[in-house]
């Protein structure tokens, strides 16, 4: 992989700065001439012009490939310390400072630094020392480590320089003095994280393009540290395709500030335990399946009318309960009557005792889903509500739970349950149940649809309803009537009135 | 356009300003003193306006002082816990947000009667005492029989004996600011039952504990003090003491283009990892009872979070693996009423239990929730 390299630019295996001041190198400790003075072999000796100097460093890094991987690390943060310093008007000349810097970096490398509390302005004597930053997080300069309080005055304590904390000399809370040692700071970038092989979210600068990257990616095989990654950003702004194309070669960069892990290390993986609770769901969920015997029965509702009763009487309705008239209502109510009349899906089989336990309420659980999984507040004794009083419950959990104050009671429970896929735009699907309930009702999204009527082709917001029933309980007839009974209440509630 | 500047009758129109932000505008102006007034009374929206002024106004040279109120809020300091330090569960049912700002300090209650003034300073010029002077000075200038003094932990005290303003304040690397309230006409009543809190006794942590003094309203000495001309006579006070005379200006904390960045820093703020997620590490060991039974509750909460949970239970109240498996579904949830609730009601789907355990089960977490 590495070809023929100018022996001048390998120093110590260490493909040298080509094109940096004085530096020392920590290998021979002998004091290397700056560029200007140099070799005559140099390849970037003496050179102004950028794009040749550019075109230079290209092949000096292409083919000291595998020198750098081993140091890039510090390199890489050096090189972003620069360009920080630097300064826009730098920019363009960043590719060659990165190159400038490997070498210095490498010098200093174990530099582990103490950093110390500030003074305190003002005549305070002490504060409380609050901690921003953990042990091994890696911090960028100027980003803030800690805070100290001293007397109702928060003051910032920013890192010296770019590294990885080592160790916290004042707990969380302790009191320090201007001058007590706060923490020990490891120069050079996430040494210690080059491990962490996961892409990483760098946030220091955008991900430069992909594509000519992403085909060369993980060159140069035996590389200690993690997956190589590409030099830094600070190339960004030359844009030019030979900066672009360094990049699969170059060296592994420090994992933790590499913004193009991203697209390397897309074939890694990483493990998440799953928690205790979705554990036991899985379980419980897997167990209700094994047992029920589930399947599902489909209709569709044609939503013209109810869509016309909530567009005439929405403003009178909000006027009058001062909340908004939703189709949820519609569906809850008519599920209600269902049950009802088809006691069998409103009761549920319990397994112990081996009966069939038959319920005079009706409390219909409406699933919602939440970041944190699947919430179902309750809506109780719906038997006896109407529309109006459905949608004051409905929302009477919004606020509760807006307001933080949710109870388990409102939330536990229920002898139906309601999903509502269509809020995402599902058209059709089979819920699964939520035991130890009976079935669920699963509504989906209203499209508009060409449906015949009355020999006529005529287009019709549609929503297909789906039933998934246990069929231990609950024959199919009883399914298929209980399901026609929310469809017949939905497209005309006066069937309620008529109790038909 | 949002910007108006009250004693010049010159409007910036969109067009024309869209390219520049704030502190260009200030930068434009050319004053070494400048007074904003804010123009919402939303709590995050004031508290973004503070730390983008902070962030991006070049204060070297210049010096600011922003005066803003705010519709009822609790602020919570830096590096307080809101559990020991006010009545979580009376905010919320009041509909009292919680808010915490970026200084340290202890909490304060804001409504209308409430003045907040914010001093920006160069680090080379902070001083905090002399902002206290502004405000002793405007206030005797108003009423010369006041009797209000700072003192040394800088409070303001009426009659030697009253708190009727309490300070905080940030360093940053270059500059600082200084903000302090004045109690002109809070209500005193909400004030004290929302500032005690009902779980301080069960809670064991290094948090900054804030120290709560006797308060009284400007308003309740004399009645004719009122927030305007307090705010006024500050204002004036503010150009003599430092020599400034720049105009005052009203700021809207909610127009995005004249600062750029300024809708998310209120968003950031309103978030539940930081309000109650900073919190430093703290326990919680309190004696519940629950249906004549007591059950000992002990709580590690890191970063708002559930670190670790365990309880006592009588075996013949609750099965102990029943209470295993409870105490394990609260491990690693937000410290949270709502948090829990839909935990345990998750829990209880999951097992299968007679109607008087589940009625048990839930009794059990809404004690466990009182003391979040």
């Amino acid at each position: 992989m590495v070809r023929s390299v100018p022996p001048s630019l390998i120093h110590h295996g260490m493909l040298r700065a080509a094109s940096g001041p004085r530096r020392r190198c920590f290998r021979c400790c002998a004091v290397r001439a700056a560029v200007r003075s140099v070799h005559p072999d140099d390849m970037l000796s003496r050179s102004r012009c950028l794009t040749r100097s550019l075109g230079r460093s290209i092949s000096a890094l292409r083919q000291g490939n595998r020198a750098l991987a081993r140091r890039a690390t510090s390199g890489i943060s050096a090189s972003q310390c620069v360009s920080v310093k630097s300064g826009p008007s730098c920019e363009t000349r960043s590719s060659v400072y990165q190159i400038r810097y490997f070498n210095t970096t490498t010098a200093h490398r174990n530099e582990v630094i103490t950093v110390k509390t500030p003074a305190f302005a003002e005549s305070v004597t002490e504060g409380d020392v609050r901690w921003e930053k953990a042990v091994g997080d890696t911090v960028s300069e100027d980003e803030v480590v800690c805070e100290i309080e001293t007397d109702k005055t928060s003051v910032q304590v920013p890192s010296p320089a770019a590294g990885v904390i080592e160790e916290l000399l004042v707990p969380d809370g302790g009191k320090v003095e201007g001058g007590t040692p706060l923490f020990k700071l490891k120069k050079g970038a996430g040494a210690a994280k080059t491990t962490a092989a996961a892409p990483p979210p760098a946030a220091e600068t955008p991900p430069p393009p992909a594509p000519p990257a992403a085909a060369a990616a993980p060159v140069g095989g035996p590389i200690p540290t993690s997956m190589p990654p590409v030099p830094p950003v600070p190339a960004q702004p030359i844009q030019s395709k030979p900066v672009s194309a360094i990049k699969p070669t170059a060296a592994p960069a420090a994992a933790a500030a590499d913004p193009d892990a991203g697209a390397k290390a897309a074939r890694s993986e990483h493990r998440v335990k799953m928690n205790r609770m979705r554990l036991r769901i899985a379980q419980r969920l897997k167990e209700a399946q094994n047992t029920c015997a589930m399947l599902t029965t489909f209709n569709e509702v044609d939503m013209s009318n109810i869509t016309q009763m909530r567009t005439q009487y929405k403003d009178a309705f909000l006027k009058k309960h001062g909340i908004k008239l939703g189709f949820m209502s519609a569906f809850v109510k008519a599920a209600a009557y269902a049950l009802t009349d088809q006691p069998a899906v409103n009761a549920v089989i319990d397994d112990t005792t081996k009966e069939i336990v038959y319920r005079d309420y009706v409390d219909i659980s409406v699933a919602v889903a939440t970041p944190k999984g699947l919430v179902v507040p309750v809506i109780r004794g719906v038997e006896g509500m109407n529309f109006a009083d459905i949608e004051k419950t409905i929302n009477e959990l919004g606020e509760k739970a807006r307001k933080n104050e949710l109870a388990v009671e409102d939330m536990d429970g229920g002898t139906f349950t309601i999903s509502n896929g269509g809020v995402f735009g599902s058209m059709f699907g089979t819920p699964i149940i939520n035991p130890p309930q009976s079935a669920i009702l699963g509504m989906h999204g209203i499209f508009d649809r060409p449906v015949a009527i009355a020999g006529k082709v005529e287009i019709r917001p549609m929503m297909y309803v789906a039933l998934t029933y246990d069929h231990r309980l609950i024959d199919g007839r009883e399914a298929v009537t209980f399901l026609r009974k929310i469809k017949s209440v939905v497209e005309d509630p006066r069937v309620l009135l008529l109790d038909m | 356009m949002i910007l108006r500047l009250l004693n010049r009758a010159c409007v910036l129109s969109g067009s024309v300003r869209l390219k520049s932000t704030l502190s260009t505008f200030f930068d434009e102006m050319g004053k070494s003193g400048i007074i904003l007034k804010s123009a919402t009374t939303g709590i995050f929206e004031n508290l973004a306006l503070e730390d983008w002024i902070h962030d991006h106004v070049d204060l070297q040279n210049r010096s600011m002082l922003l005066l803003w109120r705010n519709s009822p809020a609790v602020v919570i300091g830096r590096h307080q816990n809101p559990w020991q330090e006010c009545n979580l569960p009376l905010m919320r049912r009041l509909g009292i947000p919680l808010a915490r700002r970026r200084s340290g300090g202890g909490t304060v209650f804001h409504d209308f009667g409430n003045i907040n003034m914010t001093f920006f300073t160069s680090k080379k010029k902070y001083d905090r005492h002399r902002n206290l002077k502004v405000i002793t000075s405007a206030l005797k200038a108003l009423r010369p029989d006041l009797e209000v003094a700072a003192t040394d932990r800088f409070d303001i005290l009426l009659n030697s004996h009253y708190k009727i303003s309490g300070t905080a304040a940030k360093l940053g690397r270059t500059s600082a600011y200084h903000h302090c309230t004045l109690l002109c006409s809070v209500d005193r009543s909400v004030l004290s039952s929302v500032l005690k809190s009902n779980t301080s006794e069960v809670i064991k942590s290094n948090a900054t504990p804030s120290v709560p003094s006797p308060v009284r309203n400007l308003l309740d000495v004399d009645p004719t003090l009122d927030s305007d001309t307090i705010m006024n006579a500050i204002a004036s006070q503010y150009s003599n003491e430092f020599g400034f005379d720049g105009p005052v200006i009203t700021v809207d904390p909610t127009h995005e283009a004249l600062m750029p960045g300024i809708h998310k820093m209120a968003q950031d703020l309103q978030m539940w990892e930081w309000i109650y997620g900073r919190t430093p590490k703290f326990s919680v060991c309190s004696s519940l009872v629950v249906d004549d039974v007591t059950v000992k509750l002990d709580m590690d909460i890191k970063n708002g979070a559930v670190e670790q949970c365990a309880m006592e239970i009588p075996e013949d109240w609750l099965p102990s693996e029943m209470v295993n498996e409870f105490t394990s579904a609260l491990n690693g949830s937000k410290y949270c009423p709502n948090e829990a609730a839909v935990l345990v009601a998750a829990f209880t789907r999951t097992v299968s239990v007679t109607a008087d355990v589940a009625e048990k089960i839930h009794r059990l977490c809404a004690g466990v929730v009182s003391v979040m």
